[in-house]
């Protein structure tokens, strides 16, 4: 979704629901249509960045209405501790469902189809305990819950994929960065394999379209890059506290692609480097021109 | 009294139970419960590794409390305590005829089987779990039972879920989010021989409706060696002058004590139920404390003794002259869990109990057939289709009873090989089919992965250069945990596959020269 069409949702949306709320959403449209296209925050601790990442592109309710069901989508795919930086940081998932139910949230979902054994993905990545202990509903995913989808991408054409995601009134993706040996990388798009069913290795035989098609299915929100710690090898499961590297930093747009197109600076990269990237930004999904971008840092 | 001992064997059942429920992974470390103090408290167990192994370094405290309990009090394990003889009780109620047409009276095959058993874990070989009512216990449940009942919960409330019905699905929802919390296992378990183990499981409950308490009276090598221990057991029974021989006390037994014999019944084969006070029209029958020898002196028969005695020796090398114990010929799909001893060690140590492969986080811990040949039915194999090795996980190790896997310590385990994996270029994608997959390399957990590419250039059938990464496994670091196999897209027979050579605790079973 780029800033015009966003515009346009939100201009029409605001028209059509938010009568009794007067004219802040339209408001609040405004603003983040001056506002920046990403904001980057370094500082500590995580949960204070996350915040200030969030301000910046407008806050919360730009995103999140009351008496939205939100679904949060961290990383939760291996059995590692939070140091090992192969999940999102728990305490910038925390601090997106607080700032989530503060906007007005009903209901807020946290989930993952981890690749390691569940339990152990959600005790030690921290994910669980953290975020239910901010509010939120966390529970593993539910196989009767994956309903095929009719995608019609590139590359997907149909495939099951969580009905609780595209059910959701908005969905925030808090994807980690992290290398990857066949994507490189795996920031936001990537982490939409998580709410994939089926046999979804066989998606590494065409990784960029796949991860481009689910991107643009899934649409979300607003996308929170975790760059706290970020992986720098042996990725995407770590292990080695070698490979990690402290960034302190949040990344946050509504342009998955953008999102993601800087994610790979965070790691010497160009944007164009990443093939998910580059096709995103071929097919219009986003932008990973940069250098035309308006980008707010923040260092705390 | 009845009631007091049909509390406290619904206690110890539940007890037992729960701490079934609990041999589960809820994601930390530690399970948190003493699961399997059941096994450590059964002296059976107890001896025949101690016998085997030549070794005292697993826990048997508890046991030594249920042999010292027997030698005072006679077997209130088997009467008050054995979860599987409550729910032989409970199996018993079933059938309507009391008493017994004819016992069958053949109490002495129990001690001729634990006669057997114990000679043949003097020599080493350690077949206690297969017919310890624990051990077997525990088996059938994980195995068979759990299963069974999972899968039959599971779909009904799937239907009610999927007929969306208003309330009903409501309510089924809720009751069913609890019973994942408390009952449900994480996953529906699938296990080899499922059907196999249950039904001896439900044979042996089945006998109950022949004759009460079938297994107990006539099978169970547990119940025989705390029959052994109970001979002079403080607690007696003594019938007053008042009995007329009325014969009601024998229909009641729930062992075959033989009470209507009255000072000649058969110690051994008291469950201290004491149904016979209960009974009693005359109120004639007393259990009390003393010290004078009271009933006959069990006669097994000298040629029978020795007989079993023979078959138990006779079974070692029996077992053990099979082309699996050769060096290499060892069957290549014998992965054994992580911490698990050098496998000769490792088979005087298990017990089959099955609480390995109940607590496997991934289900992959399967009961062996004949991988390890006969002596090593139902001990646990990763079969990595089914279920990969968790790499931080240890808990196969926590749960056994007697050290047959040890319990590891996680930066331990990290260093563990059960097997290596190799790849079969014929199938792999990158190598055989000229497509991008490299799904073993993302999932392997080595901190430094034990998986490398190397890119490579190829033609496509038009000509098109592509570059590939095509996957090779580093020897040194490859631990062979199975997850490339688990995850291997190539379904059917997979592109990389785990085998046990390599494995850490083997000296023979070796491929590098380091």
């Amino acid at each position: 979704m780029n800033r015009r069409d966003f515009m346009k949702s939100a201009l029409i949306t605001g028209a059509a629901i938010s009568l009794p709320a007067g004219l802040d959403p339209v408001l609040t449209a405004l603003q983040a249509a001056q506002g920046p296209d990403l904001a980057v925050v370094r500082g500590t601790p995580p949960a204070r960045i996350t915040g200030a990442a969030v301000d910046a592109l407008g806050g919360m309710r730009r995103f999140v209405s009351r008496g939205d069901v939100v679904v949060v989508k961290p990383n939760i795919g291996w059995d590692r501790t939070p140091e090992y930086a192969a999940n999102t940081n728990p305490e910038v998932v925390a601090a997106v469902v607080r700032l989530c139910l503060e906007a007005g949230a009903k209901k807020v979902k946290v989930f993952d189809h981890p690749v390691s054994d569940a339990r152990r993905t959600y005790k030690q990545s921290g994910i669980a305990d953290a975020a239910a202990a901010s509010g939120a509903a966390v529970g593993f995913m539910d196989e009767r819950k994956f309903k095929d989808m009719r995608i019609n991408g590139l590359t997907l054409k149909t495939w099951p994929l969580y009905t609780e995601v595209i059910e959701a009134d908005k969905v925030i993706n808090v994807p980690i960065a992290k290398t990857h040996g066949i994507a490189r990388l795996t920031l936001g798009m990537k982490n939409w394999m998580g709410v994939m069913g089926g046999w979804r290795g066989r998606i590494h035989q065409r990784i960029d379209e796949s991860l481009v098609d689910l991107a643009g299915f899934i649409k979300p929100a607003l996308t929170i890059l975790d760059a706290v710690r970020i992986l720098t090898d042996n990725g995407p499961q770590g292990g080695d506290l070698a490979d990690v590297k402290l960034l302190n930093t949040v990344v946050a747009g509504t342009d998955a692609v953008a999102v993601d197109a800087f994610g790979a600076t965070l790691f010497g990269l160009k944007p164009a480097d990443l093939g998910c990237v580059r096709l995103g930004h071929q097919m219009r999904l986003g932008s990973m021109d940069l250098a035309g971008m308006k980008i707010k840092r923040i260092t705390l | 009294m009845t009631k007091i001992r049909r509390l406290t064997q619904a206690v110890f059942l539940l007890i037992f139970l729960w701490l079934f429920l609990q041999t589960e992974s809820k994601g930390a470390n530690e399970l948190g419960y003493p699961v399997k103090i059941f096994l450590d408290a059964d002296p059976l167990i107890f001896i025949t590794t101690a016998l085997s192994s030549r070794q005292l370094d697993f826990p048997f405290l508890l046991a030594l409390l249920v042999i010292l309990a027997t030698v005072f009090l006679g077997r209130v394990f088997c009467g008050w305590v054995c979860p599987l003889g409550t729910l032989h009780n409970l199996a018993g109620s079933l059938k309507k005829k009391r008493p017994p047409a004819k016992p069958f009276n053949a109490y002495r095959w129990k001690y001729y089987i634990l006669i057997f058993i114990v000679v043949a874990a003097v020599f080493t070989l350690q077949p206690a779990g297969v017919m310890d009512p624990i051990a077997l216990l525990i088996r059938s449940l994980s195995l068979a039972v759990y299963p069974i009942v999972q899968y039959v919960t599971v779909s009904a409330f799937d239907s009610l879920y999927a007929w969306h019905l208003p309330l009903v699905t409501d309510a089924s929802e809720w009751i069913y989010g609890l019973l994942k919390k408390g009952f449900l296992s994480f996953q529906q378990p699938f296990f080899r021989q499922a059907v196999f183990t249950g039904l001896v499981f439900l044979g042996i409950l089945a006998l109950n409706l022949q004759e009460r308490r079938f297994w107990c009276k006539y099978l169970c090598p547990l119940g025989a060696l705390l029959g052994l221990l109970s001979r002079y057991a403080l607690l007696k029974r003594s019938v007053s002058e008042g009995c007329d021989g009325c014969g009601v006390c024998l229909g009641s037994c729930q062992g075959a004590a033989g009470p209507d014999l009255k000072d000649k019944w058969i110690k051994q084969e008291c469950l201290a139920c004491m149904n016979c006070d209960d009974v009693c029209p005359k109120n004639a029958v007393r259990f009390g404390f003393s010290a004078n020898a009271s009933g006959t002196a069990l006669d097994l028969g000298r040629r029978r003794v020795i007989g079993s005695a023979l078959a138990g020796a006779i079974a070692v090398p029996a077992l053990r002259i099979t082309p699996l114990k050769k060096a290499g010929a060892a069957d290549q799909q014998l992965i054994r869990p992580p911490g698990s001893r050098e496998e000769r060690e490792f088979l005087k140590r298990c017990v089959k109990c099955g609480e390995c492969m109940k607590v496997c986080v991934t289900n992959g811990l399967q009961p062996a057939l004949l991988e390890a040949d006969l002596e090593g039915i139902w001990s646990p194999v990763l079969v990595p289709r089914i279920g990969y090795c968790e790499y931080r996980c240890t808990l196969c190790g926590q749960v056994c009873p007697t050290g047959a896997i040890r319990n590891l310590s996680p930066d331990e385990k990290a260093k563990v090989k059960i097997g290596l994996a190799m790849i079969d270029q014929s199938r792999c994608l990158p190598f055989a089919h000229g497509m991008s997959c490299i799904v073993c390399e993302e999932v392997c957990p080595t901190p430094k992965k034990a998986i490398r590419f190397e890119e490579v250039r190829v033609r496509d059938r038009d000509g098109r250069e592509q570059i590939l990464k095509q996957p090779h496994v580093d020897l040194d670091l490859c631990i062979g945990c199975g997850i490339c196999e688990t995850k291997c897209p190539v379904l059917g027979r997979p592109a990389i596959t785990v085998t046990s050579i390599g494995e850490s605790r083997s000296r023979d079973n070796q491929l590098l020269l380091s």
